[in-house]
């Protein structure tokens, strides 16, 4: 069982190969037969350290722990393997036909949920780089997958700006390597807790912070580099939209947690600034997100003002509140992955992506609309959905200040406006579509609505069991959270009817706002240079 | 403009805060990795050349991902550059008329000694630098030049990757292999006190197969670029 992590990491990639190298009619089941493997094998990997994850530690090779590489495993990474193996299953089921073709889809999917997996699981900054890097450059591939013109320039947009960011993260990898003589994660975090720090090595220490959280943020999709995301999520397959939403832009939000837990010892004072970021990217993707008319870019947005609420939560000491953050990236990760996949049949069905040329479809497509009907109520944040949980955890952490907790109420009618825009495409008369009867795709739906249900009943259990951190405080069946909702659906109603419906100047000036490649990269700069003059000067 | 000079302040504030960090890392530099495997490099993997020691041994893992990357790549490429239709109207960039006689007649002579150097750097990849990344890379060159000798080459795309692939699984399993005769996984499959002799024979074995997979890998991808241009 100790080697279960390599097993994890190489089930995929090997079962990848061998997709793509054999012809055989039925060996496209072999992703699905991979897929049931690991995810026995992560259960009872979980069954059998529950309790004492220490063990979990191992040397690749059996070299000394600061020279070689090694990985370990704790709840933290042991919850994100399982919401990927649960994601994946998705993306399996919702995609998997049996066409030739395919072969190639399988194989860059499958090989990137062991890259994934790996970057889960280790505990090396180097290896962390490498998977980092490969993880950039098959989300490239994926994104560019249609071959259409606008997906190569999305593509190679997400590229440059993603590896100028992961290049950022390797140099603050070797001043690191500079300072302690060694890359391993707990070796580096003992050392800055004993306090061996002098007072020039903390220049280069807190340089080497501002490095590695430049490129996390670039990951992440954090202001003001998120400008690729909206981009590769418009143009990609429904499938892979899901996917990098729900899961491959929280890996730069697992690894935020990660290199704070690792600078724990160094005495930087990361909240307010990741607050400020958070509130940022919150507000801004919502405003962008209310002026879009098609459909997966206002999906593109949220996702962006969902992870600003991420970092809401996750930039603080306070336990709780940091919790509700981590809460958000899985309860995100379902009910997003869930809209996409929903609007991914909605735009099949259709052939149009413009929310305002759609209608009808509660009429056409019962089954699919109650599910997206589920996943809507949970991104706004409804009683006895999940989204309410973590949300109403980051409420009651910042409910102390005033601002914060305005901030986040601002999101909130944000995003209840914009899917009160998207709810219109539910109503009308029934109209004529092609008509797609593919079961995968129904029971991946299904599957996410009933999770995201679940979660948001059964909160209690899940995050004492796996977190061992107690949040009864956070109940649905109390009158303030209905009021509080209805609050926010008003509001949002009044704000869409009276502004966005009639699409005024401003409106469309947000919408037809473009930042180049040439902007992002100075925006970079300058998101790396104040967080120098923030981190290290001040 | 004043987007550029701005640009020029931002990385002249990341270069002075980067210059006074550095200043102070010379004093403090903490020499732990340098002098651990300077010490019991050659002792532990048999390589006399340090890099790869760390690249085929203490790192092995890292490598493995690092092929990876390039596999993905070249598959990428491949998948990019599949067309349904036809293109014929752009010329072949290296078209023979063009391609000057003194050009192609240098080539015919530099090809076999460009070829044979490469598979000296891999061989000894362990004992001087060199190795399988840089070996392959050399190789591909040497076969690039081979396009230069004859612009009508056809070249079978399709065999190569698949090769390349098996070339990455046998990768895989020989660097698992340790798994089976030591209880360790990704390092060397003799045991840890076999004399360096008997160690080269694993790293001359690894390098040789990372240098053909890389040498495989760039040619598809050059290869693809040329189908791109004709």
């Amino acid at each position: 069982m100790l080697y279960a992590p390599i097993a994890l990491i190489f089930i995929p990639v090997f079962s990848a190969l061998v997709i793509y190298l054999v012809k055989a009619r039925f060996i496209h089941y072999l992703a699905l037969i991979a897929q049931a493997a690991m995810t026995v094998l992560a259960i009872l990997y979980y069954q059998t350290y529950t309790g004492n994850f220490a063990d979990t530690f191992f040397v690749i090779g059996g070299w000394d722990a600061r020279i070689g590489i090694s990985l370990i495993n704790d709840p933290l990474s042991l919850s994100f393997v399982f919401l990927s193996l649960f994601t994946w299953w998705m993306v399996l089921i919702y995609t998997f036909n049996t066409k030739q073709d395919n072969r190639t889809f399988l194989f860059f999917l499958m090989f990137l949920q062991g890259v994934f997996l790996g970057l889960l699981q280790t505990n090396d900054l180097f290896n962390m780089f490498v998977f980092l890097e490969l993880t950039t450059i098959i989300v490239t591939i994926l994104i560019a997958f249609k071959k259409a013109g606008d997906s190569f320039r999305a593509g190679i947009y997400y590229l440059l700006l993603n590896t100028s960011g992961v290049l950022m993260f390797l140099i603050g990898i070797i001043l690191l390597y500079f300072t302690f003589g060694t890359i391993n994660v707990n070796t580096i975090q003992e050392a800055m807790q004993a306090g061996v720090l002098v007072t020039g090595e903390e220049y280069a220490v807190r340089f080497a912070y501002v490095l590695l959280m430049a490129g996390i943020s670039v990951k992440a999709a954090l202001f003001p580099v998120f400008t690729w995301l909206p981009k590769a999520h418009g143009v990609a397959m429904s499938a892979i939209s899901g996917l990098l939403s729900g899961l491959v832009v929280k890996g730069g939000l697992y690894l935020f947690i990660r290199m704070n837990e690792m600078f724990a010892g160094a005495q930087i004072d990361y909240t307010l600034f990741f607050y400020v970021v958070g509130a940022l990217t919150a507000v801004i993707g919502v405003m962008f997100a209310l002026t879009q008319k098609d459909m997966k870019q206002v999906l593109a947005y949220h996702t962006i003002s969902q992870v600003g609420i991420v970092m809401m939560g996750l930039a603080h000491y306070d336990e709780q509140t940091a919790f509700g953050g981590l809460l958000h990236i899985f309860n995100h990760a379902l009910f997003k992955t869930l809209l996409f996949l929903g609007a991914g049949i909605i735009i099949k069905a259709y052939n149009n992506k413009k929310i305002k040329e759609i209608r009808g479809v509660m009429r056409t497509m019962p089954v699919v609309s109650i599910f997206m009907i589920v996943g809507m109520l949970s991104i706004t944040g409804a009683p006895f959905f999940n989204g309410f949980i973590s949300k109403s955890i980051i409420k009651y952490g910042i409910q102390a200040s005033g601002i914060k907790y305005w901030i986040l109420f601002i999101v909130n009618i944000g995003t209840a406006t914009s899917f009160i825009k998207m709810s219109q495409v539910f109503f009308g008369p029934k109209v004529m579509t092609l008509r797609i009867k593919e079961m995968g795709q129904r029971i991946a739906l299904m599957t996410l609505a009933f999770s995201c249900v679940i979660l948001g009943n059964l909160y209690i259990p899940i995050s004492e069991g796996f977190f061992g951190i107690d949040v009864s405080h956070v109940s649905a069946v109390k009158w303030e959270a209905f009021f509080d909702y209805a609050v926010a659906l008003i509001l949002g109603f009044c704000f869409y009817k009276l502004v966005i419906e009639k699409d005024p100047r401003a409106v469309r000036k947000i919408r037809e706002f473009n930042v180049s490649f040439e902007t992002a990269n100075y925006l970079f700069m300058l998101y790396v240079a104040v967080m120098v003059v923030y981190f290290v000067l001040l | 403009m004043i987007k550029q000079f701005v640009l020029i302040g931002l990385l002249a504030i990341l270069f002075a805060v980067f210059f006074v960090s550095m200043q102070d890392i010379q004093e403090l530099y903490n020499t732990f990795g340098k002098d651990y495997i300077a010490a019991s490099g050659f002792a532990d993997t048999g390589s006399r050349n340090l890099v790869t020691a760390i690249l085929l041994d203490y790192r092995l893992f890292d490598s493995l991902f690092e092929a990876g990357i390039l596999l993905i790549a070249v598959s990428g490429v491949i998948w990019i550059s599949k067309h349904e239709i036809e293109e014929k109207n752009a010329q072949f960039m290296l078209d023979k008329f063009n391609t000057p006689d003194l050009f192609v007649t240098f080539s015919r002579l530099v090809y076999p000694l460009m070829l044979a150097f490469g598979f000296y750097v891999i061989i000894n990849g362990h004992v001087s630098p060199g190795g399988g990344f840089q070996g392959g890379a050399i190789v591909a060159t040497a076969i690039l030049i081979l396009y230069y000798i004859d612009a009508d080459k056809e070249t079978n795309i399709g065999l190569i990757v698949t090769i390349e692939k098996i070339l990455y699984i046998a990768i895989l399993l020989v660097a698992s292999l340790s798994i089976v005769t030591r209880g360790e996984f990704f390092t060397n499959f003799f045991a840890l006190d076999a004399s360096a002799d008997t160690k080269a024979i694993y790293l001359v074995l690894l390098n040789v197969m990372i240098g053909m997979k890389v040498a495989l890998g760039l040619w598809t991808i050059f290869t693809a670029f040329l189908k791109e241009g004709r």
